[in-house]
Order: structure tokens, then C-alpha cells, then sequence
């Protein structure tokens, strides 16, 4: 079966610094992401997972290619352009959680909100539910980033990152600084937003995370070295953990 | 277009999350809007106040006096024939220099016309507050008397007129539009009829006719002046005075004028503080929440949106800010307008002005909005991705550029203020000099045969430092009246009120005031007149002065006695401030000899104490700001650098340094930058303070200005400024004591 592709990029070129400390990250490289997939992009350190990353997602501009996000060619968008794409197609997890300090959980999700809805009822409605899907009870929803856990703090991030219902989540590292506990919790979230038919897009070089996506792309070289196809997720399947091990040990890791 | 509504969590987190930052800025711009409301209200109402009760009481536009014997019935007929001339009406009164005993405890001599209050006119009226009828020895004395020589209705009132002392019940106080105060070289009072009678029956040789002249409207005022006064002139009449409406009102609200100037000058400072002060927060906020604005750019914010979020919490703040000042304002105008009718000698109370709001609260508003615009544009240059990863283009963020322009400024401020007390209160001959001519300690009047014999007994006197001929008397040139200066060697004189050339030296030459620099270039020839006798002068000089409106000249003695008498008034200079002892003695020892004495000393005094009442509330208000400001400034910086280093204040602490060394030592690290630039400051202030006090008090007529600008006083304030700003830092540094090693874990 035909798959939907929602970004498709050509002949991405990425590089850093001038003159001899250039570094080059990618040159010529090709990916496309398809509709509904959580798609996992691993790689060792400075392969350039996170810029990839923020690439595709319009956050970050190529030094040449073509990125066509549902169609449209992002990077010959203007800032401000950009800024409206990604509000409506795009949502954001960091590994910083970085929540606005000082503002409540709320007021952090209902900042994006306002971007795409007029009606702030609807907005917080919508706040109020995702809240419960990702088990932020209401008691927490008044306080700031700093009043709660790391957890529960990515959760909201992740709350924060599709309260305008994006096209593709894209998360960068989104356990990266948590415990195994909390990073379990905001997994379970990502999988059940996948189940519910969000793309998502993880960069991350943990293995349990990656084994929430169900196509594993790994990043060496400054190309798509590798790709593996895992399949939908399922807890305790170790098929998948292994056939993960398999892959990422041909890939060189 | 950013649409505000969207940007409402984002401007009301901005705002709650720095509410102290918010907070100083409001009281910045509070401060300015209160100042300049001060200085636009007095600005736009108290000219028109002016012209108002000017208009009310159907002041003429023009008036001149002349002797009665010399008021010919042809003359009225003339007179209205005059280009311009739309309504004229005579007036009759007595016109005598008097003194004024007990004047604010002193002798004061004033050129006075005395009016007939139940005389029927149409023009001049006065504006007449009675307290009771006692019709038998009553005088209505003028506003400006009552104020500064501090008379009060139901007292009593000495003149003293060519020796002769007349003591009258006084009966109310007058406003009147053409003279009105010292300023204007006369001095307004009236008398009910029988009184007055009574008096121009004794002085009957005094005696004068006032012809008042309402002028056509866009009459020139000047030129039709200098028509009247050579007429009168070609007719070999005596003009006794001559003066117009623009120069009464510039005189009168020479004070006025002088405050609005300096008011201006003050707000402008703050509000440049201000702009700083809020562009460097913004530009620190852009610093330290960069991760976060780089998120608000991932989640779809865009530039437009983050700078709105970033400048409106300024803009509303400074807006409510500013109309909270204008209101605050309105408290003190009352005040305000209540010192400047001392000098003025006419009151109004000052009324909430729309105007003046209408353009502060917008100006001020469309200011901040634009400096903190073009701070804020740095956000534009901001990727998404770079502001996450913490990757800034420019790292600096001008705390130390901002301190720096800062306590230059303040320091500008307390140079002003300290140079302005210094000379007013230490030096007050300084500030004196500038607005006055000669400053003697006693002035003796002697018959003229008896001057050579007072002369011999000054010369023997070792007590008298100084003395010389010297007198002001009414001249008049082409183009209207002047008050000469006569002495007999200009080299002699005390103050040196010529601003460019040189005094006269020879009897055929002549210094000229500054309203009459134009036209009379030096070296040309000017045609001066007393009574019938008229001579040509050389003009050597320009000399400034405050009152008159400049309309003033210097002759030598011998100048002057080519069309005038010979004066007979001598200045008389003492080391020591014993000039009443020393009158007493001469009045006792030398009656023969003494016609009159006036007591300047006492008279300086009270000027002084009328100006140094002005200044001191100019200076208190500049210290109060001068404080605030450098409060609200650390405070701004200082928190800034605390939420910034918390991390190292932290580690500090760990590694075992006490609250009381961080706190030192943070404010100690901006001590530096505050000490340099207010010890140049202090050093510019060198050069820059007499020019900042030639602009001010060039405004009002004093174009050199004799002021001192002292080199250490303008030191010590840079190091009283510098000691006060560190212990203002070592205060507001307390809240490091707030931060724990553990809690750093935490953040």
C-alpha cells in the first residue's frame, strides 16, 4: 500500500562554522516522513539527529534542498511565514522541557492555544483533556514548572506541543533528562498519541525510546545510513527489542 | 498587524513575572509626566492667565507717563491719531520714587504712581480686594507687595518721599496688569479720593497723566512704542515711562519662564534614564529568557509577536504611569503657582489642562514604545533553534554603558543643583549679580551741594570698604524709555553686568542694554534725552539686565550731567553685614548731610531669600529625583545581576563566602563605572555647567551669568554620589542572602 508522505525532503545541506572549523553535517541527504508514523531518528553524537530534526520541522533553515512539508516548500518560507507554519503543521517537545517560567501549566499550553483558536474556552477544554490523557491531574494545572516533577513537566510540555492538533510532533530527546520512571510515563504518552494517528517525529539515542517508534531511521555520515521497520509497538515484545539490537549494531553503534 | 488579544497570557506573564522591574520604570515616567505636567500647565496657563486677567481688567496695551504740566489738550488728539491706535484714555496719579519702610524688614525703593482708585476708567482697572473702608488714610497696595514685602491687609504701610514719611491703614490689595511688579521699573498703588487728593496736593510737582492705548489688532507694539516716545520727545515733553504689554509680561513671568526651563531640562534627563532603564531590561530579558523566546518562535510566535510581548508590558505600564504623574501633578501646581506670584505679583490657580495630558500621555507612550521597539529588534535576529541552544549574536548587555549614562546624567542633575545652591545660598552676591546691577551695602542720597562734604566723610571712614557716585535715572532714546546707570568710574563698579564690549569711560560715551544690542551695533551712535537736553553717545558696550526687559544703558557721571543733573545718590560698599548700624549712625551724626539712606543690604536679603525660596524647592526636587533614580536604577541592575549569577552566587556560598561578601562584593563591581562617571561628570561639569546656566538664564536676560562653579563642591557631590550609590547597592544586594546552594540543585 501507498504511503502518505508529510515531509519529503531533497538534497538537504547542513554545515557549521567558517573556513577550517567547518563542519559539515549532511551534504546530499534524503529523507521523507510518512503520515502517521513515529518515526525515530537515532545516530551517535554530532551525527546531526537534532538539526535533521529542526530542519525538517521548519525551526532550523538548510544551507541548500528542498523540504516539502504537506506539499509546500518550507524553506523558501520568511520567518514569520514559518512561524505560522509551525503553529499550525508542527508541535515541539525539548529535552529542556523548557516551559515558560513562571507560568502556570495552563497559561504555558493556552500561549500556544491562542496561536490557532480564538476561543480560549475551546482552547481550555482541549487543555483540560489532554491534561487528563497524559494523567496531569487539576491540582497541578495552576503550577509553575518549577512547583512540580521533571515528568510531569515534559508531559506538559508535550500537552503544550499538540494543543493545535500539529501535522507531526517532533520531539528532541524528550527523556533525556528525566529518571526511568518519568521517562516511561512521557513515553506511554507519545504511544498513545501515536495510537490515536499523530506523526511524530523522535530524535533520541535511547533505546527504550526508540522502541516506541515503529520505523527507526539512523543517521551517519551525513545520510540515511540506515532504516528498519519495527512495527507498532508492543510492551514487552522482545522481537522488537531485538530486531532493534540487530539493527543498531550494523548501523555501528 | 499583532493581534493583542492572542498576546494577552504572554503580556500579563511578562508583566507579573518582573513586577519590581515594571514597577521602577512606572516611577521613572511617573516622575516625568508629574514635571513636565508642572511645565506644560505653568507654560500653557500662566501666559494666558496673565492675558486673561490682562484682558479682564482692560489693561492698555501701551501706556506712558508724562508730566501733567507738560499734558497739553492737543496731545490726547495726536496721540489717537497714531497708526494703530484704536482707543486711548488718561489716567491721573502722583509719580515719586518712594521708599518703602519695613519692606520684608527693610528699606525699598520703588518708582511708584499713585492712583486715585475712585477715578472713573475704562482702561487699567484694578483688580481691588478690599478688607475695609477706612476711606481717611487707606491705600490699596499691590499684590506683589503684599507677597514679597510682606504686608498685610488691615496693617500699615510707610512711604518714605524725598525724607517725608506718609503711614497709611492698608485697606486691600490691587492686581493690575500694566506694572505690577520690580521688574517692570514701577510700581502701581492707589489711594480713595479724599486720600489721594490730599496727597497730589502735596506733591502737586509730581503729578503725571498716564495716557493708556488700546492698539488695533496685529498692531506692532514696538513700533508703535518708538513713535509715541518721539513724538513725545519732539515735543520737548518729558517721558517720564513708556511701556508695552509684551514687556510687563515678559518681565513678570520671567520666574515662570525660567522654572518651565528648567522643568523641561529635568524631565528630559529621567525620561532619557527611563528609555535606558527599559532598554536595558529588555535587552537583559532577551539574554536570559533567550531558551524561552526560542521557544515561543518553535510553538509559532512570531518576531512581531514576541517584541509586542516584550514592549507592551512598558507601554501600559508607562501610559498608566504617565497619568498617574499628570494627576499627581495637579497636588503640588497649587504650590507652584502660589511661589511664582511673588515674583509675578499675580495669582491664579492652575486648572486641570487636557492639553497638557493630551500630549504628555501620547508623547511619552509613543517614546517608550519606540526606544523599547528598537531594543526589542534584536528578536528578529533571533533563529528558533539558536535561541534554544543559548547561541546570542551580541553578548553584551550594556549594564555597564547603561550605569554609566546613568550616573553621568545624575550627576548632571546634582552638578546643577549643587552649583545652583552654591551660588544662591554660599555665594548669593553670584546669583545676585546675575540678576541685578550694582549690590551695595547702603545707598546715600545728599543735596547736591553736600556730596563732596559726604564724599570726604566715606573717604576718612575706614569701615567702608568702597564707595562711588551712582544712581539710576529715567533717560529717554528715539525709540522709547531707558533706565541709565550713572557712575561716576565704571571701572569702580562691583558687578560687571557688560556682557560684551566695555562700560563707558569718556562723558561721550555709553553701554546699552540688551534690548537695544540689535539695533545699535558697537561704535554707531545713539541719541539720548533728558527733558529737553539731548546728546549723541557712543555705544561701547552691551550690558544684560533682567528687569527693565533689557531697555536699560550706563552713562559716566560727566555723560549724564551733559543733559541731566548732576545725581546725588552714592553706593556705599562695607566689609560686614552691619549696613543698619552704619545708616543709624550716619542718619544720627551726619543729618545735614544725608538726605536719605536706603538700607540695600536688607534689600538683597529679602531678594535673595524671595529667589533662594524658588531654588530651594528646584533643589530638593532635583535631590529627590537625583535619590530615586539612582535607587531605581541599582535596583534594575542589581536584580538583573542576581537572577543572572545566581548559579555563581550559589557556588559562592558553597565553597564558603557569607552573605555580607557577596553582597559587597556586588555592589563594590559597579562601584567602579558609577565613581568615573560622575567624577567626569563632575569635571565636564566644568565646562558644561556654565553653558548649561548661560542657556537658562540668557532666557530671562541675564546673558553672562556670574555664576561660580566650584571644582570641589561639584568633586565632593561626585564622591558623596558615589558613597550613596554603594550603599544603596549593599542595600538592594540583601536578597542574595535568599539564595541557597541547595536551591541551585533545585533550579
Amino acid at each position: 500500500m501507498e504511503r502518505e508522505t508529510v515531509i519529503s525532503a531533497k538534497h538537504l545541506k547542513k554545515a557549521f562554522g567558517k573556513g577550517e572549523s567547518r563542519q559539515v553535517i549532511y551534504s546530499d541527504l534524503d529523507i521523507d516522513i510518512y503520515k502517521g508514523d513515529f518515526t525515530v531518528i537515532m545516530g551517535s553524537s554530532g551525527a546531526g539527529k537534532s538539526t535533521l530534526m529542526y530542519s525538517l520541522s521548519g525551526m532550523d533553515k538548510p544551507d541548500g534542498g528542498e523540504i516539502h512539508f504537506d506539499g509546500t516548500d518550507i524553506t523558501k518560507l520568511n520567518n514569520d511565514k514559518l512561524a505560522v507554519f509551525r503553529r499550525k503543521e508542527c508541535g515541539f517537545v525539548f529535552q529542556q522541557i523548557y516551559l515558560i517560567d513562571k507560568m502556570n501549566l495552563m497559561d504555558n499550553v493556552i500561549t500556544a492555544g491562542v496561536l490557532t483558536s480564538k476561543n480560549r474556552g475551546d482552547i481550555k477544554n482541549r487543555a483540560k483533556e489532554l491534561f487528563s490523557l497524559v494523567n496531569i491531574p487539576e491540582k497541578t494545572w495552576k503550577k509553575t514548572s518549577a512547583q512540580i516533577s521533571g515528568g510531569e513537566a515534559q508531559r506538559a510540555g508535550i500537552v503544550r506541543a499538540v494543543i493545535n492538533q500539529p501535522n507531526v510532533l517532533f520531539a528532541d530527546e524528550p527523556t533525556g533528562a528525566l529518571n526511568s520512571a518519568n521517562s516511561a510515563a512521557v513515553l506511554d504518552v507519545f504511544t498513545s498519541l501515536h495510537d490515536k494517528g499523530q506523526s511524530i517525529v523522535m530524535v533520541t539515542h535511547d533505546k527504550k525510546s526508540a522502541l516506541r517508534g515503529n520505523r527507526i531511521l539512523y543517521i551517519k555520515d551525513g545520510k540515511i545510513f540506515g532504516e528498519c521497520d519495527l512495527g507498532k509497538f508492543e510492551q514487552d515484545n522482545t522481537e522488537r527489542t531485538e530486531k532493534l539490537d540487530q539493527f543498531i549494531k550494523e548501523m555501528g553503534w | 498587524m499583532v493581534r493583542l488579544k492572542k498576546l494577552s497570557t504572554l503580556i500579563l506573564h511578562n508583566l507579573n513575572k518582573a513586577k519590581g522591574q515594571y514597577l521602577s520604570f512606572g516611577v521613572f515616567i511617573c516622575l516625568t509626566a508629574f514635571i513636565i505636567n508642572i511645565a506644560l500647565v505653568l507654560a500653557f496657563q500662566t501666559f494666558d492667565a496673565y492675558d486673561d486677567l490682562f484682558d479682564k481688567l482692560d489693561t492698555a496695551d501701551i501706556n506712558f507717563i508724562i508730566p501733567r504740566m507738560q499734558d497739553h489738550d492737543n496731545l490726547l488728539a495726536e496721540v489717537e491719531e497714531t497708526d494703530g491706535v484704536s482707543f486711548v484714555e488718561k489716567h491721573e496719579g502722583v509719580f515719586t520714587p518712594v521708599t518703602v519702610r519695613e519692606f520684608a524688614d527693610s528699606d525699598f525703593d520703588m518708582n511708584t504712581v499713585f492712583y486715585n482708585i475712585d477715578e472713573e476708567r475704562t482702561l487699567n482697572l484694578p483688580d481691588v480686594n478690599k478688607s475695609s473702608n477706612q476711606r481717611d488714610s487707606s491705600v490699596y497696595i499691590p499684590m506683589y507687595m503684599k507677597e514679597l514685602g510682606g504686608f498685610t491687609e488691615g496693617g500699615s504701610i510707610t512711604y518714605s518721599i524725598d525724607g517725608k514719611e506718609h503711614t497709611y491703614h492698608i485697606d486691600g490689595t490691587v492686581q493690575e496688569m500694566q506694572y505690577g511688579n520690580y521688574g517692570t521699573g514701577l510700581i502701581g498703588s492707589y489711594f480713595p479720593k479724599e486720600v489721594y487728593e490730599k496727597f497730589a496736593d502735596e506733591y502737586s510737582g509730581s503729578v503725571i497723566t498716564e495716557y493708556s492705548i488700546k492698539t488695533t489688532e496685529n498692531a506692532d507694539l514696538g513700533k508703535m512704542k518708538n513713535e509715541i516716545a518721539k513724538m513725545i520727545k519732539e515735543k520737548g515733553i518729558a517721558l517720564l515711562s513708556i511701556n508695552d504689554r509684551a514687556a510687563s509680561k515678559q518681565t513678570r513671568t520671567m520666574v515662570c519662564t525660567l522654572l518651565i526651563v528648567i522643568f523641561l531640562a529635568i524631565a528630559a534627563i529621567i525620561l532619557v534614564v527611563s528609555i535606558f532603564l527599559s532598554n536595558f531590561r529588555i535587552r537583559s530579558a532577551i539574554e536570559d529568557e533567550l531558551a524561552q523566546m526560542g521557544v515561543l518562535k518553535a510553538i509559532g510566535y512570531t518576531s512581531n509577536m514576541i517584541i509586542a510581548g516584550a514592549v507592551m508590558p512598558y507601554v501600559l505600564v508607562g501610559m498608566i504611569a504617565a497619568v498617574i504623574g499628570v494627576a499627581a501633578s495637579y497636588a503640588v501646581l497649587p504650590s507652584v503657582a502660589g511661589i511664582l506670584a511673588i515674583q509675578s505679583g499675580f495669582s491664579y490657580a492652575p486648572v486641570f489642562d487636557i492639553m497638557a495630558m493630551l500630549i504628555i500621555v501620547p508623547v511619552l507612550t509613543l517614546a517608550i514604545l519606540l526606544f523599547s521597539y528598537l531594543s526589542a529588534r534584536k528578536i528578529y535576529r533571533l533563529e528558533p533553534i539558536n535561541a534554544i541552544r543559548g547561541v546570542v549574536g551580541e553578548e553584551s548587555t550594556g549594564q555597564n554603558i547603561l550605569l554609566f549614562i546613568v550616573a553621568f546624567g545624575i550627576m548632571v542633575l546634582l552638578s546643577f543643583a549643587g552649583t545652583l545652591l552654591y551660588n544662591v545660598n554660599v555665594k548669593p552676591d553670584n546669583f545676585m549679580n546675575t540678576l541685578s546691577e550694582e549690590l551695595p551695602s547702603v545707598i546715600f542720597t545728599a543735596e547736591n551741594e553736600k556730596m563732596a562734604e559726604l564724599k570726604e566723610v566715606l573717604e576718612k571712614d575706614s569701615r567702608v570698604k568702597l564707595f562711588m557716585e551712582y544712581a539710576s535715572v529715567p533717560v529717554s532714546y528715539t525709540d522709547g524709555s531707558l533706565t541709565a546707570f550713572v557712575c561716576e568710574d565704571f571701572s569702580k563698579v562691583t558687578n560687571d553686568i557688560c556682557y560684551e564690549g566695555s562700560s563707558p569711560a569718556g562723558d561721550n560715551e555709553i553701554a546699552v542694554g540688551n534690548a537695544l544690542a540689535d539695533d545699535y551695533p558697537i561704535g554707531s551712535e545713539i541719541e539720548i534725552t533728558v527733558g529737553s537736553q539731548t546728546e549723541d553717545y557712543i555705544v561701547t558696550g552691551y550690558i544684560q539686565s533682567v528687569n527693565n526687559a533689557g531697555a536699560v544703558c550706563q552713562l559716566t557721571g560727566k555723560g549724564y550731567e551733559k543733559i541731566g543733573e548732576k545725581t546725588n545718590s552714592v553706593n556705599v560698599y562695607l566689609p560686614d553685614k552691619n549696613a543698619a548700624s552704619f545708616i543709624k549712625e550716619y542718619e544720627e551724626n551726619y543729618d545735614t548731610v544725608v538726605k536719605a539712606s536706603v538700607n540695600f543690604e536688607q534689600m538683597s536679603e529679602n531678594g535673595q531669600k524671595m529667589y533662594a525660596g524658588i531654588v530651594s524647592v528646584i533643589v530638593i526636587i532635583l535631590f529627590v529625583i537625583s535619590v530615586l533614580m539612582v535607587l531605581l536604577v541599582m535596583y534594575v541592575i542589581i536584580n538583573g545581576v542576581i537572577s543572572r549569577r545566581r548559579q555563581e552566587f550559589g557556588i559562592y556560598k558553597a565553597i564558603g563566602y557569607t552573605n555580607r561578601q557577596l553582597t559587597i562584593k556586588t555592589a563594590l563591581e559597579l562601584i567602579p563605572v558609577v565613581a568615573v562617571a560622575s567624577v567626569i561628570s563632575a569635571i565636564a561639569g566644568l565646562w558644561y555647567l556654565p553653558a548649561i546656566n548661560n542657556v537658562i538664564f540668557s532666557l530671562i536676560g541675564a546673558i553672562k551669568n556670574q555664576f561660580e562653579v566650584s571644582a570641589f563642591i561639584l568633586i565632593a557631590f561626585a564622591l558623596v554620589f558615589t558613597g550613596t550609590a554603594f550603599g544603596i547597592s549593599v542595600l538592594l544586594s540583601a536578597p542574595i542572602k535568599k539564595i541557597t546552594a541547595y536551591s541551585l540543585l533545585k533550579d
